[in-house]
């Protein structure tokens, strides 16, 4: 099969939804050229009036793109680095999120925000976010963090027919990451989780770049300890079914994920295994998260951002009897 | 735009109609009926009705919060009573009992109210460039008072507006103070229509206690957004006749707002002064006046007969059928 590198799926997933729907419009700041290479090339095809670059105005390409939806347009607001949408998070968190409920079910918001996430390239606390649970804090949403090329265009092309405001974070580490990806139309469903690696002796439940660390940690242990890989792909809808059939055959979980570990997903993860599964459990759960200090710049954020011997000592840790 | 002898009597009838909403909405929320919390839009409700009984039923409009939006909703041709309903909580409501005074009316293009005030500029940016996007003409009106404009979100908006030449009318009812603080403490402006030029838009400054004015001067801004030229902002000095909502003490820097104050403002209220000046000139006869007041307590009888035979919502299913669209 053809490979793509994991920007190169987002692009053409954009490409493909824009040709597909004429309601689908996309603006942000300097999305013309593309920082990334996410939407580069885009304008040629499409013109500067679905192609739209902004000024610097979070609140105001925010707040346009849930107005614009729920005029019947399906608005993508690229938001660039995902630390941007605190600037707007009275649009994306009282007014995507909750606008419909507010108005008795009686509207739609087909909006979707996109953003990279991640640390690892040492820019510090306003470049290395990954603030989903921010997000899945505020009932209403749809969160998507894909963690390979198949996935990011699937749940792309998915998010942007989604009837719903969908916040879509793809990694920055993950940008020139090759995948294969088919030529042939396809859409990856919202709330079903990958079993990236079957195993039998602990569940690691990965998140987006954290999938690599985990896969790094299993190939070091691969002689001792048989480790099952999931990867959720989307926190909601959540397919806790997956995880749990899981957790009932390995008995021991790790959840890793780069949000700061304080009232992250890992921890509202945790707990749902722990409200369903409590008596399947062999070992307490364990986490590995960003710890809880401000992600530094610089090489000092290798202490706070997780390790893949982070992950290799947890494992090792619920192992245990 | 000229005004015709049944375009000012439908003004007039608005206004009436506004006040008689208005007062019932302070009776309600005395006897429980209405809940949460309520603005009143006494001395303030010229620009709403003046900016909105001439606009097309597409046209899309962003509500001021005084009256929780009742002049403009009824100068729109929206029926209030489902406004209301919502208001009480009830089922019947616009929002099925969900959304409080938060009411969307999607076909009078009235997609909803906002809690975060100033949240209205970003949100009427996007309503402004759909309605471009639709090429049919249709103009966004945004509401909004002198201390919505302290916002941040109004810099974005209104630049992103005038950068892209959206059709947007920015109406701002200056009654002269936010809650309790002064404007001439909340800027370093006498005019507020000052700011449009900072962004290339016209501005116009209008006596916000004379609704023929108002009118007159956003549907001339209207026009102007409808044919391309992109927004422009309307200043309406008006007035704030009570207290910032009902139970609140009417202070300024802590201090009261005097007897003599309030009087001062009152000498010129809205209806008063149009209903001398129509019957002046023979629109109106004493009998219509008092024609117009018994409609607008019908008005209010019928509403509250609706509200009062409306069950409230109490299906915690209605949740989940509203969080998610399929």
């Amino acid at each position: 099969m053809r490979e793509l590198m994991y920007l190169q799926a987002i692009n053409e997933a954009f490409a493909e939804e824009l040709e597909r729907d004429e309601k689908v419009f996309l603006m942000g700041e300097g999305i013309q050229t593309g920082t990334f290479g996410t939407t580069t090339g885009l304008v040629d095809r499409f013109g500067p009036d679905r192609i739209m670059d902004t000024p610097i105005s979070e609140t105001a390409i925010a707040g346009a793109a849930v107005g614009a939806s729920l005029m019947g347009y399906r608005p993508v607001a690229d938001m660039m680095f995902s630390d941007f949408m605190y600037i707007a998070a009275d649009e994306i968190l009282l007014k995507a999120a909750q606008w419909r409920l507010l108005q008795g079910g009686t509207q739609q918001l087909p909006c979707v925000f996109v953003a990279n996430i991640g640390g690892y390239r040492k820019l510090g606390n306003e470049h290395s976010q990954c603030p989903y649970s921010m997000m899945l804090h505020n009932p209403g949403l749809k969160v998507v963090i894909p963690s390979t090329p198949y996935d990011a265009k699937g749940l792309l092309k998915t998010a942007i027919r989604d009837n719903n405001p969908v916040i879509f974070l793809y990694h920055k580490g993950l940008l020139p990451v090759m995948g294969e990806v088919p030529e042939e139309d396809y859409t990856v469903p919202f709330g079903v989780a990958d079993i990236r690696r079957e195993g039998t002796d602990v569940t690691v439940v990965a998140t987006s770049f954290q999938l690599f660390w985990a896969e790094a940690a299993a190939d070091m242990l691969k002689d001792e300890i048989s480790i099952e890989i999931i990867d959720p792909r989307t926190l909601e809808p959540l397919d806790i079914d997956t995880i749990m059939t899981s957790v009932r055959k390995t008995g021991r979980v790790v959840i890793v994920d780069e949000d700061t570990e304080r009232c992250g997903f890992a921890g509202e993860l945790a707990t749902q295994i722990m409200e369903r599964g409590f008596y399947d459990l062999d070992a307490p759960i364990k986490r590995v998260c960003a710890k809880n200090y401000p992600i530094p710049g610089g090489i000092m954020e290798k202490f706070v951002l997780p390790q893949p011997e982070w992950v290799v000592q947890a494992i090792k840790d619920v192992m245990v009897d | 735009m000229e005004f015709g002898k049944e375009d000012l009597i439908k003004l007039y009838v608005n206004l009436v109609r506004t006040r008689a909403f208005d007062r019932a909405a302070i009776k309600w929320l005395a006897t429980g009926k209405l809940l949460s919390f309520y603005h009143p839009a006494e001395g303030g409700e010229a620009p709403g009705v003046g900016g909105t009984t001439f606009l097309r039923k597409d046209d899309v409009i962003s509500p001021h919060l005084r009256g929780h939006g009742l002049p403009h909703m009824i100068g729109k041709g929206v029926d209030p009573k489902r406004y209301m309903a919502e208001h009480c909580g009830k089922a019947t409501g616009f929002g099925n009992g969900l959304g409080g005074f938060h009411s969307a009316m999607d076909e009078f293009g009235m997609f909803g109210g906002t809690g975060t005030l100033g949240s209205c500029f970003p949100l009427s940016a996007g309503w402004g460039l759909a309605a471009k996007k639709n090429g049919t003409g249709q103009v966004v009106v945004c509401f909004f008072g002198d201390g919505t404009s302290n916002r941040g979100t109004w810099h974005e908006a209104a630049n992103m507006a005038a950068v892209w030449k959206l059709p947007i009318v920015w109406v701002c009812e200056n009654n002269g103070v936010a809650q309790y603080m002064p404007i001439q403490d909340a800027y370093p402006l006498e005019d507020l229509a000052n700011m449009a030029s900072a962004y290339g838009m016209p501005s116009a400054v209008v006596d916000g206690q004379d609704v023929v004015a108002v009118a007159e001067a956003v549907m001339a801004a209207v026009e102007m957004a409808r044919n391309g030229d992109g927004p422009s902002f309307i200043e309406c000095k008006t007035a704030r006749f009570s207290a910032h909502g009902i139970g609140n003490p009417d202070k300024l820097h802590g201090k009261d707002r005097t007897t003599e104050d309030i009087a001062k403002l009152r000498e010129r209220d809205p209806i008063v002064l149009f209903r001398t000046s129509l019957l002046e000139k023979g629109v109106l006869t004493p009998d219509d006046v008092e024609r117009i007041d018994q409609e607008a307590v019908a008005e209010i009888d019928e509403t509250e007969k609706f509200i009062d035979e409306s069950p409230f919502p109490d299906d915690p299913a209605l949740l989940d059928a509203a969080l998610y669209a399929e």
